[in-house]
C-alpha cells in the first residue's frame, strides 16, 4: 500500500507548480493551467485522506464535487479570458493593470 | 566844511544806504546771473562812498549820533541795535568805502578775463559791506558778528584762487589764525557782559559810562552790577586785545599775512594792506576805556616787537608781496604800539596816512605784477613775475608806476612832503615825550621805534631799487592800463601831505589829529624840531646806502647768507616753529585719532557686524535644516510610507497574489512558530 506521505508530497509538489504557474506566467491561459494544477493537488488531497472514510465515501464524494466545480470554473474563467482579450488584446496579465485606481 | 546839513534820522538812513549798497553787490551777483561787468558793483561801492562823505562832512568835529533799536531779548536780555557815528567811524567809513571805490575800479583792469570775476565782485561787497557795519556797529555784540564777516570774506578773496594749492592753503590758514583771535574777543565780550549785561559800546566806553564808574576796591573790580577780581579786568583787555592780534597780524598771530598775499594782489590792496587789517587797531580804538596800564603795557611790547620784527623780516624777502606785507604787520606794529603808548589820535592817523600809501604800493606793485606776467604769457617765458630780483629797469618802461610807488614808498619811509612824514613822526615824538616820564625798559620804545623807521627805508629803498632802477631785463615791457594807473595817480596825491595838512613839515596842523582826544603827554617842543630833521637825515643817508647796493652802478653788496640774513630771510623761523609746536601735534593727533577711530571704532563696528553676520548665519541654518529638515522630514516620510504602500495597489494580479501569498505565510508563520 502507497503510504500516505507519498499522496501529500506530490500534492504539495504539485500545489507549488500551481503557484509558481499562476505566480509567474506572462499568459492568463498559463495561469489557468496553474489553478488547475492546484485544485488537483487539494482534489488529490481529498482522495488520500478518503481512506481514512471507506464507509462514506466523504473524500471522494468532495472530490468529484470539486471535480466538476473546477470545470465550471474553467468555463468561467475561459470567458473572462476572452473577453479580457477583446477589450485589452493581450491576455498577459502583467500588462493589464486597471485594477489599481 | 558842511555840505548840506542833515538831521541825525537822514544820517542814519545815510549810513544804512553806505552799509547795504555794497551787500546788494554781494546779493545781485550771488543770486541773480553771473555779472561779469564790474558796473554793479561799482555804482554801489560809489553810493556807499558819497553817502560815506555826506555823513563825514555833518559829522567830524560835531556832534554824536547814536541812534539804536531793541534788536531781540532773551528773558529779561535785551539786546540793541544801533549805530554809533562818532569821529573814529565816520573816518573808518570814508577810508573804507574810498579805498574799496579805488580798488574796485582798478580790479576791472586787474582782474579782467578772469573766468569767476562775478564771484570776485561778490565777495568784494560782502567785504565792503562787513567792514562798514564793523566800523559804525555799535554794540560788541554787533561788531564781533561783522568781524567774524569780515575774517570770512577775507578767507574768500584769499582763496579766490582756490585751484592753487597755496591758495587755498594760505586762505585756510588766514581762517584759522584769525578763529584764534576771535576765540581772544568772545571771551573779552563774555568777561564785559558777565561784569556789566551790556554789550552797548556807548554805555560802557562813553564818558561816564559803566567802564568809567567802576572802581578798583581792594583788588576787586565793581561795577554796578556785580564785582570780580581785578584780573579779570586784565584779562578782558588782553582778550580783546588777542582779536587784535589776529586781524592786525601782531605777534605771535602774524604768519597769516605773509601768506595771504596768495590773493589778487587787489585784494591784498584792500583787505590785508589798508581796511580789513586796520580792524584790529580800530577795535583798541573802540574799546581804548577798558585797557588798564598792565594790559597797556602788553599792547605796546608786542607792538613794538612786530613792527621791530615785521621790518627785520621785510629786509630779506624777494616776493615784491612778500615785502609789502613784512612791512604791513611792521606798520600796523606801529600803530598797536602807538595805542599802547596812549597816542590814539597819532595811531588813528597812521591807519589813515598808511591806508593810503600801503594801498598804493600795493596797487603799484600789482601794476608791475600784471604787465611782467602779460610779458611772460606772451613770450612763452619761465620765471618767478614776482621776484624782486628777476625784475629791474622797469623805471623807463613803467614810468607812472615808478613815479607813484615812489611817493608811496616815500611816505612809507617818512620824507618831508608825504602824508607818513606827518604820522610817523607823530607817533616817534609822542613815544619820545611819553619815555620822558618813565624809566626801565620804557625808555628804549622811542628808540626801538626810530631803529625801525630806518630799517623800514632801507627795504623799502630795496624794493624801489631793485624794481625799477639797473638795466632794464625784459625788452617790450609796457605801462598798466590808463585805468590802474589812474587809480595810482589818485592815490599817490592821497600819499601827500595835503590830504592831510596844509604844513608839510609839523603834524599839528593836521585835521585828523585834532579830531581825536590829545594823548595828554607833556610837549617838548624841542623835540617836535629835533627828531624829524634826526630821522630824515638818517633815512637819506640810508636811501643813499641803498642805491649803492642795489642801484644802478651798485659797487656794494649786501651779504646774503650768514646765520643773521638766514634768521631774517626765513621769517625768524615762525612757521617752522608753529609747524613743530602746533601743526605737527595736531597733525599727528589727528592721525591718531584717524586711526584710533578706523582701528577701534569701525573695528568694534566691522566686530559687531561680523558678529550679526555669524549669527544670522547660524539661525539661517538652523531655519534652513533643522526646522524646515522637520517638515522636509515629515513630507518626505509620508511620501516614502504612500510610495511604500503604492507598490501594492500596482493593479497587477499576480503581485496581489505574491502580496497575498505573503501575507498568509506570514500569519502562518506568526501564528505556529513565534
Amino acid at each position: 500500500m502507497i503510504p500516505l506521505s507519498h499522496f501529500m508530497l506530490i500534492s504539495a509538489v504539485l500545489f507549488c507548480i500551481g503557484l509558481y504557474a499562476v505566480l509567474t506566467k506572462r499568459n492568463a491561459i498559463q495561469v489557468l493551467i496553474g489553478i488547475e494544477f492546484m485544485i488537483n493537488a487539494a482534489i488529490l488531497n481529498f482522495v488520500a485522506f478518503g481512506q481514512f472514510d471507506k464507509i462514506k465515501g466523504g473524500g471522494q464524494m468532495f472530490a468529484l464535487f470539486a471535480i466538476v466545480l473546477a470545470a465550471a470554473g474553467v468555463a468561467v474563467a475561459l470567458a473572462i479570458i476572452l473577453n479580457v482579450y477583446k477589450h485589452f488584446r493581450t491576455i498577459d496579465p502583467a500588462k493589464i493593470d486597471t485594477l489599481k485606481d | 566844511m558842511k555840505i548840506l546839513n542833515f538831521s541825525a534820522d537822514t544820517l542814519c538812513l545815510l549810513t544804512i544806504i553806505a552799509i547795504v549798497f555794497p551787500f546788494l553787490s554781494f546779493l545781485m551777483i550771488i543770486l541773480g546771473k553771473q555779472y561779469k561787468k564790474s558796473t554793479i558793483s561799482i555804482f554801489n561801492i560809489s553810493i556807499s562812498f558819497i553817502s560815506s562823505l555826506l555823513i563825514f562832512s555833518n559829522l567830524w568835529n560835531g556832534e554824536v549820533v547814536h541812534q539804536q533799536v531793541e534788536w531781540f531779548s532773551v528773558g529779561s536780555y535785551v539786546f540793541s541795535a544801533g549805530f554809533l557815528l562818532n569821529n573814529l567811524s565816520v573816518l573808518m567809513m570814508v577810508l573804507v568805502s574810498g579805498i574799496s571805490l579805488l580798488v574796485h575800479v582798478y580790479s576791472t583792469a586787474y582782474m579782467k578775463g578772469d573766468e569767476n570775476i562775478h564771484k570776485y565782485w561778490a565777495y568784494l561787497g560782502l567785504f565792503c559791506f562787513s567792514m562798514m557795519a564793523l566800523v559804525v556797529a555799535d554794540s560788541l555784540l554787533l561788531i564781533y558778528m561783522f568781524w567774524e564777516l569780515v575774517g570770512f570774506s577775507s578767507f574768500l578773496l584769499i582763496g579766490f584762487w582756490f585751484t592753487k594749492a597755496a591758495a587755498s592753503q594760505a586762505a585756510k590758514k588766514a581762517f584759522i589764525m584769525n578763529r584764534i583771535g576771535d576765540i581772544g574777543f568772545l571771551t573779552g565780550m563774555m568777561i564785559i557782559y558777565a561784569q556789566f549785561g551790556t554789550f552797548d559800546i556807548v554805555k560802557l566806553f562813553g564818558n561816564g559810562g559803566l567802564i568809567d564808574s567802576a572802581s578798583i576796591v581792594d583788588g576787586m573790580w565793581i561795577s554796578a552790577s556785580a564785582e570780580m577780581s581785578v584780573i579779570w579786568l586784565s584779562l578782558a583787555g588782553f582778550a580783546f586785545f588777542m582779536g587784535t592780534m589776529a586781524k592786525s597780524a601782531q605777534f605771535p598771530l602774524h604768519t597769516w599775512l605773509p601768506d595771504a598775499m596768495e590773493g589778487p594782489t587787489s585784494v591784498s590792496s584792500l583787505i590785508h594792506a589798508a581796511t580789513m587789517v586796520a580792524a584790529g587797531v580800530f577795535l583798541l580804538g573802540r574799546i581804548y576805556p577798558l585797557f588798564d596800564s598792565l594790559v597797556l603795557n602788553i599792547i605796546t611790547v608786542i607792538g613794538i616787537f612786530t613792527a621791530f620784527m615785521g621790518a627785520t623780516i621785510a629786509l630779506t624777502q624777494n616776493d615784491i608781496k612778500r615785502i609789502l606785507a613784512y612791512s604791513t604787520i611792521s606798520q600796523l606794529g606801529f600803530m598797536v604800539a602807538a595805542m599802547g603808548i596812549g597816542a590814539y589820535g597819532e595811531s588813528i592817523f597812521h591807519l589813515a596816512t598808511h591806508a593810503f600809501f600801503k594801498c598804493l604800493l600795493f596797487l603799484a606793485a600789482g601794476a608791475v605784477i600784471h604787465q611782467l606776467h602779460y610779458h611772460k604769457k606772451q613770450h612763452n617765458l619761465e620765471f618767478d613775475h614776482q621776484d624782486i630780483r628777476l625784475m629791474g629797469g622797469l623805471r623807463k618802461q613803467m614810468p607812472i608806476a615808478f613815479i607813484t610807488m615812489s611817493i608811496a614808498a616815500a611816505a612809507l619811509a617818512g620824507f618831508p612832503f608825504t602824508s607818513g612824514f606827518l604820522s610817523k613822526d607823530a607817533i616817534l615824538i609822542t613815544s619820545f615825550e611819553w619815555a620822558e616820564g618813565y624809566n626801565g625798559f620804557k625808555k628804549l620804545v622811542p628808540y626801538i621805534f626810530m631803529l625801525t623807521s630806518w630799517i623800514t627805508v632801507f627795504y623799502i629803498a630795496r624794493l624801489i631799487f631793485r624794481v625799477f632802477f639797473g638795466k632794464p631785463r625784459y625788452e617790450g615791457i609796457k605801462e598798466a592800463s590808463s585805468v590802474m594807473n589812474r587809480v595810482l595817480v589818485v592815490l599817490a596825491f592821497c600819499s601827500l601831505f595835503l590830504l592831510f595838512s596844509f604844513n608839510p613839515f609839523s603834524f599839528d596842523g593836521s585835521w585828523i589829529l585834532h579830531g581825536f582826544v590829545s594823548s595828554g603827554v607833556k610837549r617838548f617842543s624841542v623835540l617836535h624840531v629835533i627828531i624829524p630833521e634826526i630821522v630824515t637825515i638818517t633815512s637819506i643817508v640810508i636811501v643813499f646806502m641803498a642805491y649803492r647796493i642795489y642801484g644802478s652802478g651798485a659797487t656794494k653788496t649786501f651779504p646774503e647768507n650768514g646765520l643773521i640774513y638766514r634768521f631774517s630771510n626765513r621769517a625768524w623761523y615762525f612757521d617752522t616753529a608753529y609747524r613743530f609746536l602746533f601743526v605737527r601735534p595736531v597733525e599727528s593727533i589727528s592721525r591718531f585719532s584717524y586711526k584710533f577711530d578706523k582701528l577701534i571704532v569701525d573695528g568694534l563696528v566691522n566686530l559687531l557686524a561680523v558678529g550679526v553676520d555669524i549669527l544670522s548665519g547660524i539661525s539661517d541654518w538652523f531655519d534652513r535644516n533643522i526646522i524646515d529638515g522637520f517638515v522636509n522630514g515629515i513630507s518626505s516620510f509620508a511620501r516614502k510610507t504612500g510610495d511604500f504602500t503604492r507598490q501594492f495597489q500596482s493593479g497587477k494580479l499576480q503581485h496581489y497574489l505574491v502580496t497575498m501569498l505573503t501575507v498568509v505565510i506570514a500569519i502562518f508563520i506568526l501564528t505556529y512558530f513565534i
